[in-house]
């Protein structure tokens, strides 16, 4: 099988090496010659060309790049669109699988996601990742394109519930930089911040309809997991820079949208409505009192 | 006609085709979904004959079916099952006569237009001209020449048993052929309308009849009708609303054959396979049933009834008497036509260039490569919940806000603030001076509703049908509600206007649901 990828960077390289792992042949399609990959991959800067020769397209871009990319390649009707990307297009806050409906006429999409530490894959490291659409066939046909060996690739039916850890993940990894640099603080805030980030991202998907339970998946925890272990993670770095007092990097439209995502729904998610906070100019040590300072609740419901 | 379009099939043949689609899906399951199948069939007619009484045949079928289930082969099986299709298909199609269907469709939409404004003792002063009664809109000349490349759906909102009838006058009125549709048993035993159905291309569907064996019967017939290129009408939300609210949800089982028959037509090799939906938004001023249909949507959950037979729609005094004073009005009735969509929900150009090459692309969603259709049902269930969202989003852009909608709206909307609430069943029962409402405060209101409803209907979001002051709305909405109902929703009392009958204040508020305008 010919696996179309949308996307010449690192993340879209790492992907054609797990097709090739799987037994199938990858086509990049690449943007400019800055983004070109090495010569040894398939590809093409005539986008087009990738959604006519492969029935399944990866796109491996950055969220606020997918629209731009989607509109080059002008996906049709006959192909199958996986997005590789996190969850939530920033700015207009739709889900990113909403986009690529909005700029092609593909309608059976899906979403890649879980822990992707692009450089460990490059290098032969194994991990896994988790499927999602609505569409069997989609599944069907990603897990086809990767499983293997060195990728294992689980399948959902929770298409928004995979797009909304996406969405989340770099949001706590920016809370979860913030927490490790705050002075005086120790694994115990650490901890309380992965777990309750958690439960108030599973709390917005069972008010949007979706499965709480993706939250502890590969989606959410486990990408989690893996941004914890990467100190050198620009959303990690963003949440330390921000005690800094440095507001300009970091999720923030992001950590907006899934907030006002939350208001619509009748739920709260006061570690992030904190991080919105802090980008607007709170402190946050107070940010961090006024959240130790809430009334005691129940853990979880 | 184009291409043997509303071509008389002798009777035989049709039944032998549907019995045959049917038969082929039967053999295509294992034994224990087929046993699955079966006995479910056997279980739901034994529950609904236990209601009514029994025919001699349909006990006999019945026994067979038993009797193949505890001791007969699978080809045993199969053949008793058969044997209870045959019944089914003759009853569905039975009614259906081609020959009658043609010259009625001609003659009857002004017949029915006299009946429904009959005025019996003038009858040599019947208006025969439909246009003053029915007003038609939407995008007419374009979807006459869908009707001529492809096969049509028609998707109405549902709201009233007259909606049968007015959607065969609203085709005529709008040039496009006739189409055929299922229509209630219940329907055919009315005295008056049981007429005009066996002879306005409907066919028989029996809701009374659970089994799913009856509803793959049903879904085949239906794909017949299209890929033989019967338009075919359906009403989505499969019952009137009982709310009175355009629906929000609706039923997906007629309406996913139109994504079957365009497979089965590509797979044929035909050349005019495309299948096209067109929404359709009633808008009415007043509703013939409309005090039973809310008083059934009131009724505690889940015991509604699915099927209501003593209505005002089963007296034929009330019909004569909702006909005289109602239809008989200029526009009462709107019946907006919107524009097309595929069998996927998505957009259909008007160009037809545009359309045409819409049409070739269109066929990646289904075929391979090689243009070869890839059957999947678990994709064709996810295609049709796109269709029925498409149609859910394009109802309310079809609406026609009148008068009745918007006084009720206000009106409902003073019993909330007078009563600090909003649970309508505490609303339904609050006492009457809290129900009066002065006229002063209730015009403001209207104005301010008219303002927002006007604001929306400027944005293209839905359309209206009101006198330009919101005096003339009032007077207008009085009017109506005077005319038919034997209590009013609103009515005036010196200087105050009264909410006489919240329920039915409620039925014709709920309308503007889509719409909400801040009073």
């Amino acid at each position: 099988m010919r696996v179309g990828i949308l996307g010449g960077g690192r993340w879209g390289q790492a992907l054609a090496r797990l097709t090739m792992a799987a037994g199938h042949q990858p086509f990049i399609a690449y943007r400019d010659r800055s983004e070109r990959p090495p010569h040894l991959l398939p590809s093409t800067n005539h986008p087009p060309e990738v959604s006519e020769a492969c029935q399944l397209l990866i796109v491996a871009t950055s969220a606020s790049e997918l629209r731009q990319a989607i509109r080059l390649a002008k996906p049709g009707p006959q192909n199958r669109v996986v997005v590789a990307g996190r969850g939530i297009e920033p700015g207009t806050g739709l889900w990113l699988t909403q986009v690529v409906e909005e700029e092609c006429d593909a309608v059976r999409v899906g979403a890649l996601a879980g822990p992707a530490p692009v450089e460990e894959i490059l290098n032969g490291g194994l991990c896994a990742g988790v499927a999602a659409s609505p569409y069997e066939e989609v599944r069907t046909q990603i897990i086809e394109a990767l499983h293997s060996t060195r990728y294992r690739v689980y399948e959902t039916e929770d298409l928004i519930g995979v797009q909304l850890a996406g969405a989340f993940v770099p949001v706590l990894a920016a809370l979860v930089g913030m927490a490790t640099s705050l002075g005086g603080a120790g694994v115990g805030l650490h901890a309380m911040v992965v777990s309750r980030g958690i439960e108030e991202a599973a709390r917005l998907a069972k008010a949007i309809g979706a499965n709480p339970a993706t939250l502890s998946g590969l989606a959410g925890m486990g990408d989690l997991v893996a941004v914890q272990g990467t100190p050198s993670h620009p959303n990690f770095k963003a949440g330390a820079a921000l005690i800094k007092g440095d507001r300009t990097q970091g999720p923030r439209s992001v950590a907006e949208a899934l907030v006002k995502l939350a208001h619509d729904h009748g739920t709260d998610l006061p570690l992030t409505e904190s991080m919105v906070e802090i980008w607007h100019g709170k402190d946050p040590l107070e940010a961090v009192q006024s959240l130790m300072a809430r009334k005691a609740t129940r853990e979880s419901g | 006609m184009d291409s043997g379009l509303f071509q008389a099939r002798p009777r035989e043949t049709v039944l032998r085709d549907l019995m045959s689609r049917v038969r082929k899906g039967l053999d295509g399951l294992d034994d224990p979904a087929l046993l699955a199948t079966l006995e479910d069939a056997l279980y739901c007619e034994r529950k609904r004959l236990e209601r009514q009484t029994p025919k001699e045949h349909e006990l006999e079928r019945l026994d067979r079916l038993t009797d193949a289930l505890v001791k007969g082969s699978r080809r045993a099986r199969l053949d008793a099952g058969m044997s209870l299709v045959e019944g089914w298909g003759e009853e569905i199609h039975g009614r259906f006569d081609p020959r009658l269907y043609r010259f009625a469709t001609k003659a009857l939409p002004r017949a029915l237009t006299g009946l429904l404004s009959a005025k019996p003792d003038h009858l040599r002063d019947w208006d025969l001209s439909p246009s003053r009664r029915l007003k038609v809109t939407g995008p007419l000349t374009q979807l006459q020449q869908l009707a001529k490349e492809a096969t049509l759906i028609l998707a109405p909102t549902h709201l009233s048993n007259l909606d049968s009838p007015l959607m065969g006058l609203a085709l005529y009125q709008a040039g496009l052929p006739p189409f055929v549709y299922g229509a209630g048993l219940n329907l055919f035993e009315n005295s008056v309308l049981g007429f005009f159905m066996r002879r306005l291309g409907a066919y028989t569907v029996d809701r009374l009849k659970r089994a799913s064996l009856y509803k793959e019967v049903l879904k085949n017939y239906s794909v017949m009708c299209l890929t033989t290129r019967h338009h075919s009408l359906f009403f989505p939300g499969g019952t009137r609303s009982r709310s009175g609210a355009i629906e929000t949800r609706v039923k997906k089982g007629l309406l996913g054959t139109g994504l079957t028959a365009w497979q089965e037509m590509i797979a044929a090799g035909r050349k005019d396979p495309e299948v096209y939906v067109i929404p359709l938004t009633l808008s009415c001023q007043l509703v013939l049933e409309a005090a039973t249909l809310i008083e059934d949507h009131l009724a505690e959950a889940g015991k509604q009834r699915f099927i209501i037979s003593d209505d005002e729609f089963a007296q034929p005094r009330r019909l004569a008497t909702f006909g005289r004073r109602v239809l008989d009005l200029d526009s009462s009735v709107v019946a907006h036509f919107g524009a097309p969509l595929d069998v996927l929900g998505r957009p259909v150009s008007l160009d037809p260039d545009e359309r045409r090459e819409q049409a070739l692309r269109r066929r990646g969603y289904v075929c391979d490569v090689n243009g070869q259709v890839q059957w999947d049902e678990q994709r064709d269930r996810l295609y049709t919940d796109r269709l029925a969202e498409a149609l859910v989003a394009a109802w309310p852009k079809g609406a026609h806000v009148m008068a009745t909608h918007l006084v009720a709206w206000v009106g409902w909307r003073s019993l909330e603030l007078a009563a600090g609430q909003r649970d309508p069943f505490r609303l339904i029962r609050i006492p009457t001076p809290l129900r009066r409402i002065p006229e002063t405060l209730f015009r403001e209101r209207l104005a301010r509703a008219l303002e927002a409803v006007n604001a929306g209907a400027a944005a293209g979001r839905w359309h209206t049908d009101l006198p330009s002051a919101a005096s003339d709305i009032l007077a207008q909405a009085l009017d109506r509600f005077g005319r038919y109902h034997r209590s009013r929703a609103l009515a005036r009392q010196g200087s105050d206007l009264v909410v006489e009958d919240p329920k039915l204040c409620l039925y014709y508020r709920n309308r503007l649901l889509f719409a909400a305008p801040e009073v």
